[in-house]
This record gives structure tokens, C-alpha cells and sequence, in this order.
């Protein structure tokens, strides 16, 4: 806590001033931790917190995804079928306790324009929605077998909440079970971006001199680079016939260098600072080495601005994952990402009569919007002296 | 001491009805509180005070004492996490402040209260020229045409004692030095002849020399103009020489007011008397004759090459920050370096235990040379070397705990085999800097910067060192603290027979701890002797100004 400002002004009452010799040390609190006091901070930010809340859900989600997920992705119905519709309600308007729809089945009919077969609602089946259901069968944490979702149908019936795509798969599911690629693509990308970034930029404000000038012009090449074009560029030279898994991997790889030299740039600048300041020269003077300086003095420091970082750039990749996706350079099937599922978006005429194949949208908003309001609450709390 | 004089002070001035000048500020019961963490912090509470025209009143107190908050609450200028109680009531001559609405209250700072403040650098905005800034004062609240405002802006520069003023007026802020800063804020302030001029600390962030022009100037200015001054301060000799009446703060509260010449003679408050008693006294004790030389520099020098142009015309420049200086220390000696700010002391001392490189010269310490060795070599010469730096919110790492920050020296170098031990190290050497010894666990964060000092003093004693550098290690400390840290050195010194290489710009504290003194200007060392010599009879002009600058201000 500095005096300068008003505020700080203001608050030393709370810590008296020695008066004589008799030392009064500060009332405020006994041993507070680092983390509570972050965590105290935290908590008055209702964004983050919603934020927060949000993040869990979704990691939750993403690991338990073939709980959640009422249908076999892979399962294929009707393809285009609309949202089913819930209702307290059904056909006869008698009030059912438990949830009822009417699945989508195509009425025998056709279109009398373009000779499409027209789908309806099935009156005379009517289906409920239960909770703990038996449906496909998955391994959870690809060992143990099961086969109970979160809700379905108790016979097991076809669900379809945000209505299927062209092959006639469950939006929903899909974009729950995407939620898995998408999201482990962010935290591979950033992870390995951020040990990177922090790695050179801690090197580079460290040492200084040569090493500083030649390693920051190698960053500055990085950042002059035109990402997308030169993403997609690299994208063409994987055969499309490479397994999709390789794909994936390469896709890390491009994404990892051409993003680690924004965070390297920013962690050297503090490293620049707190390297000339008092305690670092303190320490110094007591006899300690390089890496004890680094590992004790800087590093703790700059951890902060890196980790309110990294929550700031998982929306970023989850971003560029889905745009990617949509020009179809992210993700090959038969994986599936937020990104794949909006590549069936991109004609016009489809768009316009299947509204609800653009669903995935909603889940990459919801991420980022989770991401960047757990970083915002972060970063007003997460320097609490 | 304690706090047993509770008898409640008297809202109405001692002076009251016998001086007749017109009253023009009725401050009543001033309350402030502050939403924080965790509950509400009373920054002020029930302080009254009064302002004549024509007179200066200083509020005096030691950091947090609420004074700042007191004067901001007069010019509205609070945050906006400030409550404000419903009993305080401001009149300024005839209106209730507490009752005008923003606009109004715009109106009225600057054209009957305006205020100047510590930094002058961030009061101004860098990218605008000094002319432009008056200028826009002068427009807001005048409505003045471009060329009368240009006019007027510079008979107020001149009128500040400012040299060149048609210069100055296309000057931006950084081409300034802190002091012309400070009399262009001042420029400012008098645009619109304010009744009231609201000073807060004014000059606590310049050069001691440059303190005594500034305070004669707005006395200057006062006297001139008719105007009432506040004066907001923690320096006991600027009250004495500046004010006419003095209300002592602490805690929020007003403990004692008085006329200054009657609360100097006779402090009623057990915490006046407590901050008059806390001026730097006492002398260094006499050392034993011909003791060994501990530290030794012979014609060090520090250059700085500067680069100046661009990349094909560079044009490069060597700042001698330290030329040619030779110093010895004995041991149990106590040598003071003093001299303004940018006089290079604190490069002189660091590069004497080679923090910086030094590009000359050779420096010995307990007869072995150091200059030649680079930081590996002078690890195991660095637990007997140890230093004191003047911040103590920039020298304690804030994510380390107390134990962890003392305790990082004895494990680098070696001491104390167990962990254990170790603790029991940690624990002396803050019980030897006056700190209890069950703290271990708390952060830097929970102390206040008297306490923050002890704990960097513990940490540099506890490797047991021969010789400490203390670099400034007061100047950031209120007075009473500071008087309580040099007890603590002297202290220490007399125990563990140190040395000391003290460097400050406040002669009183080198007058109070060192055996000798060197006064540095520019690099060079301009005089040097025993304290008492160079103190009493300066040799020359610029020792002279330093000591007026301590002792007697207003000269």
C-alpha cells in the first residue's frame, strides 16, 4: 500500500504509527494467506464471480461430457429436424407433471414445391423426459463403462433440444462432446504459450544487453507476421489424408508459434522493472545467485500479470478455434469441435431455413464470455498489496 | 507514552477576537469515513478549524493523521467512496459549501479556493505547454480573449519568480525542474486570485534548497494578495517559520491547536509534545583513536554514457556521476554523504560495494580489493557488506514473508545448518531491530514503513555484517519514526561495532548519527570534515545552503 493517493491516505489509521518505543503491530487481520486475500478481492466482483461459476460449469461439462450428452453424436436422424419443444402441456391440454414432447418424425407427405418430405410432430407418441436415463453406452475417463445420462427419454427415443444437422446428429450433444476438442486445444495452446512466453520474456528482461536485443527482434519478426494468412498457408501442407488426430496436433503446433511472442514481450517488460528494483538489489547484495533471484524474487512477481494472462487468452483461441473451424482448417472429422459443427453454416440458403444449426455459437460465446469475466475479476484482484 | 490527556480540544481558536481580521473559512465538525475492506475507517473525525484573512494556519500531523482528507474535504475533492457526516458544516465567506451543487462548487475552486499539491510533476499534464495550461484556467473561469490570457499567464510567471517567462510559456512540463514546476502549479493556483489557497505538502517531493524559495514565495504572494494560506505539513521547522496558528492532527482528530508561537513554547498534548521531542538530537559517540580502515575507495569513478541523436548521426556523451572520489571508513565510524538529489551519493555508495560497476579507481575492504571482482567473487564478501535502501515499500519483496525475507541471506550464504536454526537467527535479528519475534509468518504488506525499515535493518544484520550502507534510510519515514530509527542504529552500531556509510540530504539526522561528513555536488566532493566543523562553519556556499536548508528555513 502506497501514501500517494487518497485512499491510502486514508487507510493507515487502521495500522497505527509506532508512538516511543512501544511497537503496535497492525490490527487488521492475523495470518492472512496470499490466496485468501485474493480470494476476498475476488469475491466483490460479481462478473468475475459469474465468470467463475460459468468456467466450472463448463470444465465440468467438458469432462463429463458423455454424461451430459443425451444422444450418440454419431447417432444420425432425421437430418434438419427442428428443436423439440418441452412442454408441462401436451396434445389434449391436460397438465403432465413431468415434461412431454412430441418427437419429429416425417409425415409421409411431401412438399409441393421441392418435393421435400415434410416432418411434424408425432401426436399419438408422446414421449417424457426423465432424469438418470440408461441411453448409448460410453466409457467414462475412457475406462469405465456406462451408459447413464444426466436426462433422455427413459426408452431411449431421439431428444433433439437444439434440433440436429445435415447428417441428422443431435446439436446439443455435439456441442457438448465439442466442447472437449475446443476447449483442450485453448489450454494446450496457452499452456504451452505462456511456459514459452514467460520462459524468453524472463530470459530477456534478466539478462539485458545482447541477449535482450537479439531475442526481442526474433519477437518482434514473430508479431510482424500476418497470422491468418500464414496459418492457412501452413494448413495446406498437412495432406488432407493425415489422420485427424496428427491434424489436430499440427494445428497446436502453428497456433503455439505464432502466438507465445505477445505474452514474452509484456513478461520482459516487468522483468525489466523488477529487476532494477530495491529488493531484487537487496538480494543481490546478500550474495544471491541468478537463479535464486529469478525463481524467489521475479517470478512470484510476475506470476500475476501472467495468469490474468492466461485467462484473457483462452477466449482468443476458443475464437480463432470456431473461425478456423468455420473455414475448415482447425478440426477433421470424425473429431468434433465448436468449429467443425459451424462449417455447416456456411451457406446462405441452409442458414436461412435452419436457423437452429448455428446453436454452437451460443456455447462459444458463453466460453468467452466466462473466460474473460474470470480474468477481468482476476486482474483487479490478484495484486492485493 | 501513552495517550492520557483526553480532555477534549475546544473548537473556537485560542487567538479568538484578538487579532480582527475577517473570518472567511468556518470549518465545523468535519467527519469523513472511507468504505474498506472488511468495515469503515474514520479518516476524520469532528475536526474544526477556522482561517482568517491575511493568516497562515498549518495542519500538522504524521501520515495518516487525516490532514490531506481534511483540506480535500473543503474543495469537495474527495472519492467517491468517502462519506462525508451530516454533521460537518464549511462555510467560506457566507456560504455553506456542504449545500452547493457540482457546478456551483466548480465554480468556487479556483476562484476562492485553489490548491496546490506535493508532486508537481503529476499535477501537470506533459503534453500541453506551461502557457497552454494557465491559459485554460484563465479562459475557463474568466472568459478571456487568447492574447489577454497569454498576457496575463505571464505576469503570473513572473510574478512567481520565474526566469525567462516568455520562454517558459512554450516550455512543456518535463523541460521544467521540480521547483519551476512547483511555481508554475502556484502560477495557477493565483490565476483567479483565490481567497483561500490550500498548499499541501508543497514541498516534500524537492531538493531542501529548493523548499526555502518556494515557502518564501507563497509568503510573498500571501502578504501581496491578501490571501488566507493552509498549510499542510509534517515539518515541524516549516511550521514554526511559515505559520500563524498550528492545529495538530492525529489519528483524524484534532489534538491541539494553538498559536504557533505558544504551542512550540508550551505543548499542552501528550502527542505534541511527543512530535517536538521527535526532531533528530544527540550526537555520534566520540571514536576510540586510530582504528583500523574498513572500507577504503581510492579515485572511484562511475561514467554514464548517454546517447544522444539518432541511429546514423549517434552522438554519445559520458555523464560522470562519480569523478574520481576517494573515501575511507574506519571501523565503529560513522560517515555521512550528503548532497542534493542527482549529486550522485547514492551511486558513489552503491558502487563502493559494487552494486554498480565502477570504470575506475580501486576500493578495498578490509584490505582486500574488490574493485577487480565480478558477483561470484564477491559472494563471500557480501554477508559482511550489507545495505539499508530508502524506500521500504520497494525494498521487501511483497510476495515473501517476514522469515522468508530475512532468512534468504543466511541460507545463500551458508548459516545456521537446520531450518530450525535458521529461525532462531530470524528471530534475533529482529528482536535486535526492535520487532517482536512471533511476525515470522506475516507479509511485508501488514507493517507500516517505520516497521517495514526495522525489518530490512533485520535483515541486513542478521548476516552479521562489518559494514552497512544506509542509503537514505529515514527520508521516507515520518519524523517521529525517523527519530526512532536513528536511536536504533546508534544502537546497533554500539553493540556490533559497525560501520556506517550514511547517505541522506537531511542534515539534521547526519548532524544526529555520523563522526564525519562529506558533501557532494556534481560527482565531486565539494567539502569534507568532522560533522560538527563542516556543519558549523561551511566553507562553501553550497554547504552553506544545505545547512540553512536544515536548520533555519525561512534564511
Amino acid at each position: 500500500m502506497t501514501s500517494v493517493d487518497l485512499e491510502g491516505k486514508a487507510v493507515v489509521p487502521a495500522k497505527p504509527e509506532t508512538i516511543a518505543d512501544e511497537i503496535v503491530v497492525s490490527r487488521h487481520s492475523g495470518d492472512e494467506s496470499y490466496l485468501n486475500l485474493v480470494w476476498r478481492r475476488f469475491r466483490r466482483s460479481v462478473a468475475g464471480m459469474i465468470g467463475l461459476v460459468l468456467v466450472a460449469m463448463l470444465l465440468i461439462m467438458a469432462v463429463f461430457a458423455d454424461f451430459f450428452a443425451p444422444l450418440d453424436p454419431k447417432l444420425t436422424l432425421l437430418p434438419y429436424g427442428p428443436p423439440t419443444t418441452l412442454s408441462f402441456v401436451d396434445a389434449d391440454g391436460t397438465f403432465s407433471f413431468r415434461p412431454v414432447y412430441y418427437p419429429i418424425v416425417e409425415t409421409g407427405e411431401f412438399d409441393p414445391i421441392t418435393f421435400q418430405p415434410l416432418t411434424g410432430p408425432d401426436l399419438q407418441n408422446p414421449k417424457y423426459l426423465s432424469f438418470f436415463v440408461r441411453g448409448w453406452s460410453y466409457k467414462l475417463f475412457w475406462v469405465i463403462d456406462s451408459d447413464i445420462h444426466l436426462f433422455g427419454t427413459a426408452d431411449g427415443g431421439p431428444l433433439n433440444l437444439l434440433g440436429t444437422d445435415k447428417f441428422g446428429r443431435d446439436i446439443l450433444s455435439r456441442g457438448i462432446i465439442g466442447s472437449r476438442i475446443t476447449l483442450t486445444i485453448a489450454l494446450i495452446v496457452v499452456a504451452l504459450t505462456t511456459i514459452i512466453g514467460t520462459l524468453v520474456g524472463i530470459i530477456c528482461g534478466y539478462l539485458g544487453g545482447r541477449v535482450d536485443a537479439w531475442g526481442q527482434r526474433f519477437v518482434d519478426l514473430m508479431l510482424a507476421f500476418p497470422e491468418l494468412p500464414l496459418y492457412l498457408a501452413l494448413a495446406t501442407l498437412i495432406p488432407v489424408t493425415a489422420p485427424s488426430h496428427l491434424y489436430i496436433a499440427f494445428v497446436i503446433g502453428v497456433l503455439i508459434v505464432l502466438r507465445w511472442a505477445q505474452l514474452s514481450r509484456e513478461v520482459r517488460g516487468k522483468t525489466l522493472a523488477l529487476a532494477r528494483i530495491e529488493y531484487v538489489r537487496a538480494a543481490i547484495a546478500t550474495g544471491a545467485g541468478d537463479f535464486r533471484i529469478v525463481a524467489r524474487h521475479i517470478l512470484p512477481n510476475v506470476m500475476s500479470h501472467v495468469i490474468v494472462s492466461v485467462t484473457l487468452s483462452i477466449p482468443a483461441i476458443v475464437l480463432l478455434e470456431s473461425f478456423l473451424g468455420f473455414l475448415g482448417f482447425a478440426v477433421k472429422p470424425p473429431l468434433i469441435s465448436w468449429g467443425l459443427m459451424l462449417q455447416d453454416t456456411n451457406t446462405f440458403s441452409v442458414l436461412g431455413s435452419y436457423p437452429w444449426i448455428l446453436s454452437p455459437v451460443v456455447f462459444v460465446l458463453i466460453t468467452v464470455f466466462a473466460f474473460n469475466a474470470l480474468g477481468d475479476g482476476l486482474r483487479d484482484a490478484i495484486d492485493p498489496y | 507514552m501513552t495517550d492520557s490527556y483526553t480532555a477534549p480540544v475546544s473548537d473556537d481558536r485560542a487567538d479568538l477576537g484578538t487579532h480582527g481580521r475577517e473570518l472567511i473559512l468556518d470549518a465545523r465538525n468535519i467527519g469523513v469515513d472511507f468504505k474498506v475492506e472488511g468495515g469503515i475507517v474514520k479518516a476524520v473525525r469532528d475536526v474544526s478549524f477556522q482561517l482568517h484573512r491575511g493568516e497562515t494556519i498549518a495542519l500538522v500531523g504524521e501520515s495518516g493523521s487525516g490532514k490531506s482528507v481534511t483540506a480535500r474535504t473543503v474543495m469537495r475533492l474527495l472519492t467517491k467512496r468517502a462519506r462525508i457526516s451530516p454533521r460537518t458544516r464549511i462555510t467560506m465567506s457566507g456560504k455553506n459549501i456542504m449545500a452547493l451543487g457540482d457546478r456551483q462548487m466548480r465554480k468556487l475552486r479556483g476562484n476562492d479556493v485553489a490548491m496546490i499539491f506535493q508532486e508537481p510533476m503529476s499535477s501537470l499534464n506533459p503534453v500541453y505547454t506551461v502557457g497552454q495550461q494557465i491559459c485554460e484556467i484563465l479562459h475557463l473561469h474568466n472568459r478571456m480573449s487568447p492574447a489577454a490570457a497569454t498576457a496575463r499567464a505571464r505576469e503570473l510567471l513572473e510574478e512567481v519568480q520565474i526566469p525567462e517567462p516568455d520562454a517558459r510559456l512554450r516550455q512543456y512540463p518535463h523541460q521544467l525542474s521540480g521547483g519551476q514546476r512547483q511555481r508554475v502549479m502556484i502560477a495557477m493556483a493565483l490565476a483567479n486570485r483565490p481567497d483561500i489557497l490550500i498548499a499541501d505538502e508543497p514541498t516534500t517531493a524537492l531538493d531542501v534548497t529548493v523548499q526555502a524559495q518556494i515557502l518564501n514565495l507563497i509568503k510573498d504572494l500571501k502578504a501581496k494578495y491578501g490571501m488566507a494560506v493552509i498549510l499542510i505539513t509534517h515539518d515541524l521547522t516549516i511550521v514554526r517559520q511559515f505559520s500563524d496558528y498550528v492545529y495538530v492532527m492525529q489519528n483524524g482528530e484534532v489534538k491541539e491547536h494553538n498559536r504557533t508561537e505558544d504551542l512550540f513554547a508550551g505543548p499542552v498534548h501528550a502527542y505534541t509534545r511527543h512530535l517536538l521531542a521527535s526532531e533528530p538530537r544527540g550526537a555520534a559517540k566520540p571514536l576510540p583513536e586510530g582504528g583500523e580502515t574498513v572500507l577504503e575507495g581510492r579515485d572511484v569513478r562511475v561514467v554514464y554514457t548517454l546517447k544522444r541523436g539518432g541511429l546514423f548521426r549517434p552522438n554519445f556523451m559520458d555523464l560522470v556521476a562519480v569523478d574520481s572520489l576517494s573515501l575511507g571508513l574506519k571501523r565503529h565510524e560513522t560517515l555521512g554523504l550528503v548532497g542534493e538529489s542527482g549529486s550522485g551519493k547514492t551511486t558513489f555508495g552503491q558502487a563502493l560495494i559494487r552494486l554498480i560497476a565502477n570504470n575506475g579507481g580501486e576500493i578495498f575492504f578490509d584490505g582486500q580489493s574488490i574493485h577487480d571482482k565480478d558477483r561470484k567473487q564477491m559472494r563471500p564478501l557480501r554477508s559482511r557488506i550489507q545495505i539499508v535502501f530508502q524506500d521500504p515499500y520497494a525494498s521487501l519483496n511483497p510476495r515473501m514473508s517476514i522469515r522468508q525475507i530475512i532468512e534468504e541471506g543466511l541460507i545463500v550464504n551458508g548459516i545456521g545448518a537446520t531450518s530450525a536454526e535458521r529461525v532462531e537467527w530470524v528471530r534475533q535479528a529482529l528482536r535486535d531491530a526492535g520487532m517482536p519475534d512471533t511476525i515470522l509468518s506475516r507479509f511485508p504488506h501488514e507493517f507500516s514503513g517505520g516497521q517495514r525499515q526495522r525489518i530490512a535493518i533485520a535483515r541486513a544484520i542478521a548476516l552479521e555484517p562489518e559494514f552497512i550502507l544506509l542509503d537514505e534510510p529515514t527520508s521516507a519515514l515520518d519524523l517521529s519514526v525517523q527519530a526512532q530509527i536513528i536511536e536504533l542504529l546508534r544502537k546497533l552500531q554500539d553493540e556490533k561495532g559497525l560501520s556506517y556509510l550514511f547517505i541522506s540530504h537531511d542534515l539534521k539526522v547526519v548532524r544526529a548519527l555520523c563522526h564525519r561528513v562529506m558533501v557532494m555536488q556534481y560527482g565531486k566532493i565539494v567539502e569534507q570534515g568532522p560533522v560538527n566543523d563542516v556543519l558549523s562553519h561551511p566553507k562553501t556556499d553550497y554547504t552553506a545552503r544545505l545547512v540553512r536548508a536544515a536548520f533555519d528555513i525561512a534564511a
